[in-house]
């Protein structure tokens, strides 16, 4: 897809063509982002399909996906390279060995051919005719130094190995940062991107993403998922479940041709949905003391009588 | 951030003066009705927010709204007033007014526009640039904060605070823990002295003498996250105390170390993932629906017990501090709480008692429980004001450094 000639209505049925049900305002901010030029930051609970746009718009873009990952400890070699000393020091054994022109060699050592590449470097040299998706995946996991180093690198998309010189990106990538918001992420990375908090979906739109992905499910099983999902997420479990589980349980459920919840269906596919044994023991107390009763869900709730 | 209808109108109502003037003045008034009830907005936000303009159709109200949000707000937290802020603003404009303002700015004649609103809107944004950056300055600068509380405040009792003045509290907590936080992180970095070799930049240093290995090249020891546990007693007079100590220690929380928070009274909850904004006070409010047993009487032991089974082996290791709030009061078993404490003592590196009884002056621990616990404690403090929450702070600065 061109980025001219591209509008809002255009991205969301992009998105939806891959398999991505996405709301308009998610769809205008990413519109915004990619007319801009603009990082966006998305911020939500887990699995609520923040990695996953990122994924899909590199389909819809025909162009190419970067992912990087952060974590505690991350740096800013992680990040954009690193020199293949093992390499190197080969390459100047050989020529020792041989006799050879050593000073040539230390010329030789510090090319390209001797640089690992690590995401960010990849994404500033990427040559191609459309730029790529750059995903910086879970940036509240890296600490705050590494949030200065990304401040950098997203204002001049530059960087100088001494070695080699500056390297300056071509094509300025599309990029997406993601939070799960376990902590606060700096104010002048924030103010820097575009911002959007995707919330956990509505019953209807859970339904839709449901039945795109898995259209020969039954649609009474669909609408009994969605509202013990709804009803679920309310609930004080540690770790509320996202979209990403519900397409799990689906699967799950579809694979063992269950066409209908009940609690012995729950009870024997429960580990799709709650990941924590504290969670498994709540659900399994909430069941037994009537607080979660799926029958009386299934009975007064009226998005299942449609 | 809650704030009354009445005050978002009556910004808004201060501003209406701006309406047909264009544009980019709507939106720096916006901006500035937004950062006076409590949203952080910079110019150049608002200078962003107007370029994306020109990428919608401006009349379609919801993408303006998208637009506008998502190039000025920047935390979940913000969404909530931005759209009460958003229609108490735009409502009286049709957005089709907008729009031709938008055409009509390119060829309106300047000399027409009545000149002192004008010029005073960009005036009063220009100011607020150039305070903004001074502001960050001070931020960085003051060991201590300036806000105008006085000596008193800071020994007034928690549990004596009315509402303004906890709020007051909460916001000088959070400025005192944040000073704290990063002196002690600076600190970190100059003291450490490379005692770990570098592989990386050694093999580096050696390339010159053809891969025999000459030079050693040193580095600081990495370094690794402490954690502390709260433990936080919130029966009865205790839920006081422990909001604050809450908030304090949020506060705190930097890459020097992660914090759990579990309350108990007569059982035990984990909190950690309910408090994940600097917002403490809404979400303990949320919190205290959903834990069971929030104001009853305490029994200390028993939710000993519950822990160490529950999630000492999953949080606790021998560089865990635990910070234990409560006023020694067990209804429950004292022996139960004395072999607790032995087994969490065994797991973790220190534990840290905080009693606000201990400010009274006569207060000896003739309580059982407390009496019980003493042995096992490294260190036993107050915890009733803000004084005794700056030298908790203190003391926690020689513990992690």
């Amino acid at each position: 897809m061109n980025r001219k000639g591209l509008t809002i209505e255009k991205i969301q049925q992009a998105l939806l063509k891959e398999k991505y049900i996405c709301d308009r305002s998610l769809a205008t901010v990413v519109y915004l982002s990619i007319s801009m030029g603009k990082p966006l930051l998305l911020e939500g609970e887990a699995g609520v399909g923040k990695t996953e746009i990122a994924k899909v718009l590199s389909e819809v873009m025909k162009t190419r996906l970067i992912r990087f990952q952060c974590y505690e400890g991350l740096d800013a070699n992680t990040a954009l390279y690193e020199w293949n000393y093992p390499k190197q020091m080969l390459r100047i054994k050989l020529e020792e060995v041989r006799r050879g022109d050593r000073e040539a060699v230390e010329t030789e050592i510090f090319s390209e051919e001797y640089l690992i590449k690590r995401p960010l470097l990849e994404a500033i040299q990427s040559d191609g005719s459309t730029p790529p998706v750059l995903l910086i995946d879970e940036i509240d996991r890296a600490d705050m130094e590494f949030e200065a180093f990304l401040l950098e690198i997203l204002s001049d998309f530059q960087i100088t190995i001494p070695e080699i010189g500056t390297i300056r990106a071509k094509l300025r990538p599309y990029v997406i940062l993601t939070s799960n918001r376990t902590r606060e992420i700096h104010d002048a990375l924030k103010r820097r991107c575009l911002y959007h908090w995707i919330d956990y979906p509505t019953f209807e739109k859970e339904y839709e993403i449901i039945m795109t992905r898995f259209p020969q499910v039954r649609a009474l099983l669909a609408k009994q998922i969605c509202a013990f999902m709804q009803r679920v997420r309310q609930m004080n479990f540690y770790k509320r479940p996202g979209v990403a589980e519900t397409l799990d349980w689906v699967s799950a459920l579809i694979t063992l041709n269950r066409e209908e919840l009940n609690e012995g269906i729950l009870g024997e596919t429960m580990g799709c949905v709650f990941k924590y044994r504290e969670d498994l023991n709540h659900l399994q107390e909430e069941l037994a003391g009537k607080r979660l009763d799926l029958d009386q869900m299934m009975k007064e709730s009226p998005k299942l009588q449609a | 951030m809650e704030y009354s209808d009445e005050a978002v109108f009556s910004a808004a109502a201060r501003f209406s003066a701006v309406r047909g003037q264009g544009t980019l003045k709507n939106l720096l008034a916006f901006g500035r009705i937004l950062k006076q009830v409590g949203i952080k907005v910079t110019l150049s936000q608002v200078i962003d927010a107007s370029r994306s303009l020109e990428f919608v159709d401006i009349a379609d109200k919801e993408d303006f709204r998208a637009v506008l949000r998502s190039n000025l707000i920047s935390e979940r937290e913000g969404l909530p007033i931005f759209d009460r802020v958003f229609d108490c603003f735009w409502r009286d404009r049709s957005l089709e007014e907008v729009s031709v303002e938008v055409q009509a700015e390119t060829s309106e004649d300047k000399s027409q526009e009545p000149v002192g609103a004008e010029e005073s809107l960009e005036q009063e944004a220009e100011q607020d640039s150039i305070q903004e950056s001074r502001q960050n300055e001070e931020e960085e600068s003051i060991l201590m904060p300036t806000y105008s509380l006085n000596e008193s405040m800071n020994k007034k009792d928690f549990s004596e605070m009315d509402t303004e003045e906890s709020r007051a509290i909460n916001r000088a907590i959070l400025l005192i823990a944040t000073k704290i936080a990063t002196q002690v992180s600076r600190r970190k970095k100059r003291a450490a002295k490379g005692d770990e070799i570098d592989p990386r930049w050694t093999m580096r240093k050696n390339i010159k003498y053809g891969g025999e290995v000459i030079d050693l090249v040193l580095r600081k020891r990495r370094i690794k996250k402490t954690r502390v546990i709260l433990l936080c007693d919130v029966s009865g007079s205790m839920d006081c105390y422990s909001r604050f100590l809450i908030q304090f220690m949020y506060g705190l929380q930097n890459e020097l170390w992660g914090i759990e928070t579990i309350v108990f009274s007569t059982s035990l909850s984990r909190i950690t993932h309910l408090i994940r904004t600097k917002n403490i006070s809404n979400a303990l409010e949320k919190i205290s629906g959903s834990v069971l047993g929030w104001s009853g009487g305490t029994k200390i032991g028993r939710s000993l017990y519950t822990f160490n089974r529950a999630f000492a082996l999953s949080l606790v290791t021998h560089r865990t501090v635990i910070v234990i709030i409560s006023d020694g009061w067990d209804r429950g078993d004292v022996d139960l709480l004395d072999r607790e404490m032995r087994i969490l003592k065994r797991r973790c590196h220190k534990i840290i008692w905080l009693n606000p009884l201990l400010a009274s002056e006569n207060y000896e621990p003739l309580c059982k429980g407390m009496q019980v616990a003493l042995p096992y404690l490294d260190l036993f403090l107050s915890v009733h004001n803000l004084n005794s929450l700056i030298t908790l702070g203190r003391t926690l600065q020689k513990l992690v450094a």
